[in-house]
C-alpha cells in the first residue's frame, strides 16, 4: 500500500523510476544464522535491561540516485553481494530503504525469481492463474493471454500436468513466460536470463528486446557482461553499496573488468604460495611437493612480466619469464633444467627442459658449476586461453636423478580477452575472401 | 489498519485464489478429498462421545453428542486457523522476499479455508441433531453473526501470531500446548454447569469459552448470550484486530529480510 501511495508522489513523471539518495542498512545480527532473538531473551532484555545490546548495521546501499527515463535501459553490475539484488529489491518494493526516496511509474515485473509462488502439486494451468493473480493481471486477462503464454514456454503438450513434473527448465520456462506477459511497464531482470536451451535464451533476448524497442524500461542486473553491453544505455558499477562509475556500458564495463583483475591479483599475491589451496580433488602432479637430493639446489621460483616485476596474471599475448635461481652445493656435471606447466584440471600445457631442447647449459657443463646463479626461461608471447595454472620446475641429472625437483610450486592465472574455449589461444585473425559470382545451376 | 482493509480488498482475488489453492491442496490426491473435511470431525466426534458418553459417563447432559459436536466444530475451525495462520507468513517466505506480495494476506487464507470448512460441516451438524430429535431454533438464524465476529477475532490474532512468529519462532511451538491447554477451559466437553462456582471465572472471563457458549446458546439452547457475553466477545474481537494490525503495521516492512 504504501508503495502506491509514493508512486504518486512522483518526482518527475519522464522518468519511469526515480531514485533520490536512497539508504539502506542491515542489522547486523539480523544477518546472523542462529542469532534470532527469541521470545526468552527478549523478555530477558526487557525485565532486566541488560548491557545495550550491541547491533552492528551493514550499510547495504548508501546514496544511491539514479533516474532512468521511460524506455531506457540500464544495467546495474557489481561483485557478488555488493548490493545488486537489494538494490532491486528496495526497487520492487520488497525492502524499505531506509532513507531516501523511490517513485515509480508504472508497473513493474521483477524477474527476481521466476515462477516463485509456483505449487508443485497444481498443473501448468492452475499455476498460470494463481502467479497471474499474484502479478496483479486479472483471471479475464489471464485467460485473453493464456494460450500465448503457453505457447511461449513451447509447453503446450504438458500445461495440465503437476508442475513437479516439469524439469527445471520447463518450470522457469513457464515463469519467465508469465512474466514477460504481464505487461509491464518496467522489467526488472536479476540474473534469470539462464533459463533453459541455448535457444529458449536467444527467444528471450529476442522477446526483452521487442520490449525494449516498444518503449519499456529495462532493469538488468547481471554478470553476463556481454549481455548488458548490448542491452543498456546506460551502467551502473556497485560495490558495497556505493556508487563505483555510471556512464556508457562500454567504459563502464571496461574500467570493472579492469578493477576485477586488479582484485584478483591482490589476492593471488596475499595468498600464501606455500599452500595452494584448491577445493576438488587434486590431480596427483598437481600436489605440491619438492624432492631430490639436493646436489644442485633451486633456491627461489618467480614469475616475472616484461619489466621483470614479479607477476601472476598473464594476458594472452603476454611475456612470460621463469626465474629459476640456484645455489650448488657439490658441482655436478650433465646438469639439465626443466619446467613444466599443467592446467588447474590436470591437463599438461607444456614440459621441458635444456637436454630435450638440446640445449648446452652454458659454461656449466661440468665441474665447474659452483656458487650461486639464475636461469631463466622466456616464452615472448604467453597464448594461454583463461584458467589457472601450476608451475612445476627442476634441475636433474641427465639420466634423470634428480637434484631439486618441485612439482605445482607456483600458481599463476591467465587471462584471455574473449571466452575462447580450450587450452591455448594462437594469435590468429579471421579472413572473409571475396564472393564469388556462381552461375545459378540452370536447371531449376 | 484501514489501509489493511484496504489492501485486503485490493487483492481479493489474491485472497481467493490462495484460499482455492489451499483448500485443493490439503485434499489432493486422497481418495475421499473433500470428504475428509466432513469426515474428520465426525470421526473426532465419535471417539469423544465413546469416552465421555460411555467411559467417563458425564451425568446430566441430555444428547451429549449432540452438545460436544456444536462445541467441537467452531473450535477446530479456531484451532486450525490459528495453528495455520501462525506458521503462513514463515511458511511462504519465498513469496514475500521474492515478489511483492501484500503479507497480511497470508495469514487470513487459513483462516477463510477453515470457515469454508466449517460452514459445510454445519449441515452434517443439523442432520445429526435432526436425527437426535434435537429442536430447531428461530436462533439459528443469528448463527452467521457470531461466525462473523470469531471470524474477525481469529484474523485479529492471526495476522498478530503470524507477523510476530517471524520474530520469534517460539510462537509456533508455544501456541500448540497453549490451545490445548485453552481447549480444556472451554466448556465443549463438559458443561458449564459441571464447574465448581470457585471456578466459574475460567468460563466468564475466558472469551473463547464465550464464543462456545455462545454456540451453545443460539444453536441448542434457542436462546441469545448475555448483554455481557455479546460485549465481552465483541470486545475482544475490537481488541484482536486492533493489536494484530498494530503489530503487522510496525513490522511488515522488517518481515521481509528476516526470512
Amino acid at each position: 500500500m504504501s508503495r502506491i501511495a509514493e508512486s504518486k508522489v512522483n518526482l518527475n513523471v519522464d522518468y519511469s523510476i526515480d531514485i533520490v539518495d536512497l539508504c539502506k542498512k542491515f542489522k547486523r545480527s539480523t544477518l546472523k544464522k542462529g542469532s534470532y532473538t527469541t521470545l526468552k531473551t527478549s523478555l530477558l532484555n526487557w525485565f532486566f535491561k541488560r548491557e545495550k545490546e550491541t547491533i552492528s548495521y551493514t550499510q547495504a546501499i548508501s546514496n544511491f540516485t539514479a533516474r532512468i527515463p521511460r524506455g531506457a535501459s540500464l544495467g546495474i553490475i557489481g561483485r557478488n553481494g555488493s548490493g545488486k539484488s537489494t538494490l532491486l529489491k528496495l526497487i520492487s518494493g520488497i525492502y524499505k530503504g531506509d532513507s531516501g526516496k523511490i517513485a515509480i511509474n508504472g508497473r513493474i515485473a521483477a524477474l527476481i525469481e521466476l515462477g516463485a509462488g509456483f505449487h508443485p502439486d497444481f498443473t501448468g494451468r492452475e499455476n498460470l492463474y494463481l502467479g497471474g493473480i499474484m502479478h496483479g493481471l486479472t483471471r479475464a486477462q489471464i485467460d485473453e493471454r493464456f494460450d500465448a503464454i503457453v505457447k511461449f514456454a513451447e509447453l503446450e503438450h504438458v500445461i495440465d500436468d503437476p508442475v513437479r513434473t516439469y524439469s527445471s527448465g520447463m518450470y522457469m520456462r513457464l515463469g519467465f513466460s508469465l512474466a514477460i506477459h504481464t505487461d509491464p511497464d518496467i522489467l526488472i531482470i536479476d540474473e534469470v536470463l539462464a533459463v533453459g536451451d541455448a535457444a529458449f535464451v536467444s527467444k528471450c533476448k529476442d522477446r526483452i528486446s521487442h520490449l525494449r524497442n516498444t518503449g519499456k524500461t529495462l532493469l538488468l542486473v547481471s554478470h553476463d557482461l556481454s549481455a548488458v553491453e548490448q542491452w543498456c544505455d546506460e551502467v551502473i558499477w556497485i560495490d558495497a553499496g556505493k556508487e563505483m562509475d555510471r556512464g556508457s556500458p562500454r567504459r563502464v564495463i571496461d574500467k570493472y573488468r579492469a578493477w576485477v583483475e586488479k582484485a584478483d591479483q591482490k589476492r593471488l599475491m596475499s595468498e600464501p604460495q606455500a599452500e595452494v589451496v584448491v577445493n576438488h580433488p587434486v590431480p596427483e602432479k598437481l600436489a605440491k611437493g619438492r624432492w631430490g637430493s639436493r646436489e644442485i639446489e633451486i633456491t627461489s621460483i618467480k614469475i616475472l612480466d616484461k619489466d621483470l616485476k614479479e607477476q601472476n596474471l598473464f594476458h594472452s599475448g603476454d611475456k612470460f619469464i621463469l626465474q629459476l635461481d640456484y645455489l650448488v652445493n657439490e658441482p655436478q656435471e650433465d646438469v639439465v633444467f626443466g619446467m613444466g606447466i599443467n592446467r588447474a584440471d590436470g591437463i599438461v600445457v607444456l614440459g621441458t627442459n635444456t637436454d630435450i631442447a638440446e640445449i648446452a647449459v652454458p659454461a656449466l657443463n661440468g665441474a665447474n658449476l659452483t656458487g650461486r646463479g639464475s636461469v631463466r626461461f622466456v616464452i615472448d608471447n604467453l597464448i594461454l586461453n583463461e584458467g589457472t595454472f601450476f608451475l612445476d620446475a627442476a634441475v636433474h641429472k641427465k639420466d634423470g636423478y634428480p637434484f631439486d625437483y618441485h612439482q605445482a610450486a607456483l600458481k599463476f592465472l591467465a587471462r584471455s580477452s574473449y571466452p575462447h574455449v580450450g587450452v591455448v589461444v594462437f594469435p590468429h585473425e579471421w579472413q572473409f575472401l571475396p564472393e564469388k559470382k556462381v552461375a545459378r545451376a540452370a536447371h531449376d | 489498519m484501514i489501509n489493511a482493509m484496504k489492501q485486503i480488498y485490493q487483492f481479493r482475488a489474491l485472497l481467493w485464489a490462495l484460499v482455492t489453492r489451499h483448500l485443493a491442496i490439503r485434499y489432493r490426491g486422497s481418495v475421499l478429498g473433500f470428504f475428509w473435511s466432513l469426515l474428520n470431525p465426525l470421526l473426532l466426534m465419535l471417539v469423544y462421545s465413546l469416552v465421555f458418553k460411555y467411559y467417563v459417563r458425564l451425568q446430566g447432559v441430555e444428547h451429549y453428542s449432540v452438545f460436544m459436536f456444536t462445541g467441537l466444530l467452531p473450535w477446530l475451525w479456531l484451532t486450525s486457523s490459528l495453528n495455520e495462520s501462525t506458521s503462513s507468513i514463515v511458511g511462504s517466505g519465498h513469496l514475500v522476499t521474492k515478489s511483492m506480495f501484500p503479507a497480511q494476506i497470508l495469514p487470513l487464507v487459513p483462516v477463510v479455508t477453515n470457515c469454508i470448512n466449517l460452514l459445510l460441516s454445519l449441515p452434517v451438524l443439523f442432520v445429526f441433531m435432526w436425527f437426535s430429535g434435537v429442536a430447531f431454533h428461530w436462533t439459528l438464524l443469528l448463527l452467521p453473526i457470531l461466525i462473523l465476529v470469531q471470524f474477525l477475532t481469529l484474523q485479529g490474532i492471526g495476522v498478530l501470531l503470524g507477523s510476530l512468529n517471524v520474530f520469534y519462532r517460539d510462537i509456533q511451538h508455544i501456541l500448540g500446548n497453549a490451545l490445548t491447554f485453552v481447549f480444556f477451559l472451554c466448556p465443549i466437553l463438559y458443561t458449564p454447569e459441571t464447574v465448581p462456582p470457585q471456578f466459574k471465572f475460567s468460563l466468564d472471563y475466558n472469551p473463547l469459552a464465550q464464543f462456545t457458549m455462545g454456540y451453545h446458546d443460539l444453536i441448542l439452547d434457542g436462546a441469545i448470550p448475555s448483554l455481557f457475553s455479546i460485549c465481552f466477545m465483541i470486545g475482544f474481537m475490537i481488541l484482536s484486530l486492533i493489536i494484530g494490525y498494530w503489530v503487522y503495521g510496525k513490522k511488515h516492512e522488517t518481515l521481509s529480510e528476516l526470512l
